[in-house]
C-alpha cells in the first residue's frame, strides 16, 4: 500500500493539525519565551549592555497588602537602575525610578503589545528620578540611553 | 493547516514584516517572532534537545536573524530560513554533546526527563494518534513535528530546508505522513467515526 504521492487531503490536514495541537498541548515553549526572544534580540541589536538583576523584594507590610510594593534593582558596569512598582487601582501599575549615579538620561519602558511591542519615553530629571504613571500589566523591561552607551534591564513580570 | 484566507494572509504579512525590517524597522520581527517562536522551539525539540538548549539555539537563531536579514533571498523563503537555522544551530549544540535528550525512541521516552509530558495526551484520538506518531521512525518524527507548525504555502520551501526535496510534504503526501495515515486508518480508535 503506497499512497505517498497522492494529493494531500483533508484527512491529511486533520492529521496535521492533530500533530501541531498534540505538540502544543505536551511540550510547548516556556511561557513567556517570545518576549525573552525579543529582549535577547533588542540587546543584540542595539548592541547594549543587558544589565544584571540585583534585587527583586516585596516591601510593605502584609496588613496592608493593597499598599504592598515592589522594588527591583538592576546592575550595569557603570550605571543602576532602581525601580519602584506599586499597583494602581485600576490593575495598572506606577513605575518610579531611579538612576545612580544620577544623569537626566532618556528611559524607555518597553510594552508588550497586540503584534508588536509600544514603548513609553520619558527622561530622568537631573537627579536621576523618572516616573512612568501607568503601566499596563505584562512583560516589560527598560532601555535606558546615553551617549556611547545603551543599557538594556532583564524583562520584568508586572 | 489549509489554505484558507487567514493562512494566506499570515504569509504576506511575515513577509511584509521582514520587508520592512530590512528597511531599518526592526520592531517589525515582533510579530515574525510572536507568530514563529513555537515552530523554531519545535524545530529544536524534535532533534532532541533538552528545553534548556532549545531554549538557547532559538534564541541564537533570533539573534543571528537580525544579522543576517539581508541574506535571506526572499521574504517568502523566511520560514525555511528559519527552520534551516535552527536545525543547524540545533545540531552544533546536540554535536558539542551537551543537554541531549536521548533519541526518540518510544521507549527511551518514558524515562528521558525533561521530555514531553505525555500524561497531558488525552482521549482516544489523541491518543491513538500520539502512540502511532511515536512509533514512526525518528525521522520521520522530526519531519511531521516540524512541518505540523507551518503553513500550507510554507510545505515545499520547508520541506526542502529539512533535506526532503521531492514531495515529502508540500502538494503530495510524502512517505512519512502515508505510513502514519495507514496506521490510523487501520486503528479502530481513530476511523470508526
Amino acid at each position: 500500500m503506497t499512497d505517498e504521492f497522492d494529493a494531500f487531503d483533508a484527512f491529511d490536514a486533520e492529521i496535521m493539525t492533530g500533530l501541531r495541537g498534540l505538540h502544543a498541548r505536551v511540550d510547548p515553549p516556556p511561557p513567556g519565551m517570545a518576549e525573552q526572544m525579543l529582549l535577547a534580540m533588542a540587546v543584540a541589536g542595539l548592541d547594549a549592555e543587558l544589565a544584571s538583576l540585583r534585587e527583586d523584594r516585596l516591601a510593605g507590610s502584609g496588613a496592608r497588602a493593597a499598599e504592598h510594593a515592589r522594588t527591583i534593582s538592576f546592575d550595569a558596569a557603570s550605571l543602576t537602575v532602581m525601580v519602584t512598582l506599586v499597583e494602581l487601582d485600576d490593575g495598572r501599575v506606577r513605575l518610579d525610578g531611579w538612576l545612580a549615579p544620577a544623569a537626566p538620561l532618556r528611559v524607555e519602558l518597553r510594552l508588550p503589545g497586540a503584534n508588536r511591542r509600544s514603548s513609553l519615553v520619558t527622561t530622568a530629571d537631573v537627579a536621576g528620578r523618572f516616573v512612568f504613571a501607568a503601566v499596563p500589566r505584562g512583560l516589560v523591561w527598560l532601555v535606558v540611553h546615553r551617549e556611547g552607551a545603551t543599557i538594556v534591564t532583564p524583562t520584568v513580570s508586572l | 493547516m489549509n489554505r484558507s484566507p487567514d493562512v494566506v494572509r499570515r504569509a504576506e504579512r511575515l513577509a511584509d514584516c521582514l520587508r520592512r525590517a530590512r528597511e531599518g524597522e526592526i520592531a517589525a520581527l515582533d510579530e515574525v517572532v510572536r507568530e514563529l517562536n513555537p515552530l523554531l522551539w519545535n524545530v529544536a525539540r524534535a532533534q532532541g534537545l533538552d528545553s534548556a538548549a532549545a531554549y538557547d539555539v532559538v534564541q541564537t537563531t533570533w539573534v543571528e536573524l537580525l544579522r543576517r536579514l539581508d541574506e535571506i533571498r526572499s521574504p517568502g523563503s523566511l520560514t525555511a530560513w528559519l527552520v534551516s537555522a535552527t536545525r543547524r544551530e540545533a545540531w552544533r549544540a546536540g554535536r558539542s554533546g551537551r543537554r541531549v535528550v536521548g533519541g526518540l525512541e518510544p521507549t527511551e521516552l518514558a524515562d528521558a526527563a525533561p521530555g514531553p509530558d505525555e500524561g497531558l495526551v488525552t482521549g482516544e484520538r489523541d491518543r491513538a494518534l500520539w502512540g502511532h506518531f511515536r512509533r514512526l521512525s525518528p525521522r520521520c518524527q522530526e519531519l511531521l513535528r516540524i512541518v505540523a507548525f507551518v503553513d500550507r504555502p510554507d510545505y515545499t520551501l520547508v520541506s526542502e530546508a529539512l533535506g526532503m526535496p521531492h514531495g515529502s510534504i508540500g502538494p503530495t503526501r510524502g512517505r512519512c505522513l502515508a505510513k502514519l495515515r495507514g496506521l490510523l486508518l487501520a486503528d479502530p480508535l481513530w476511523s470508526a467515526r
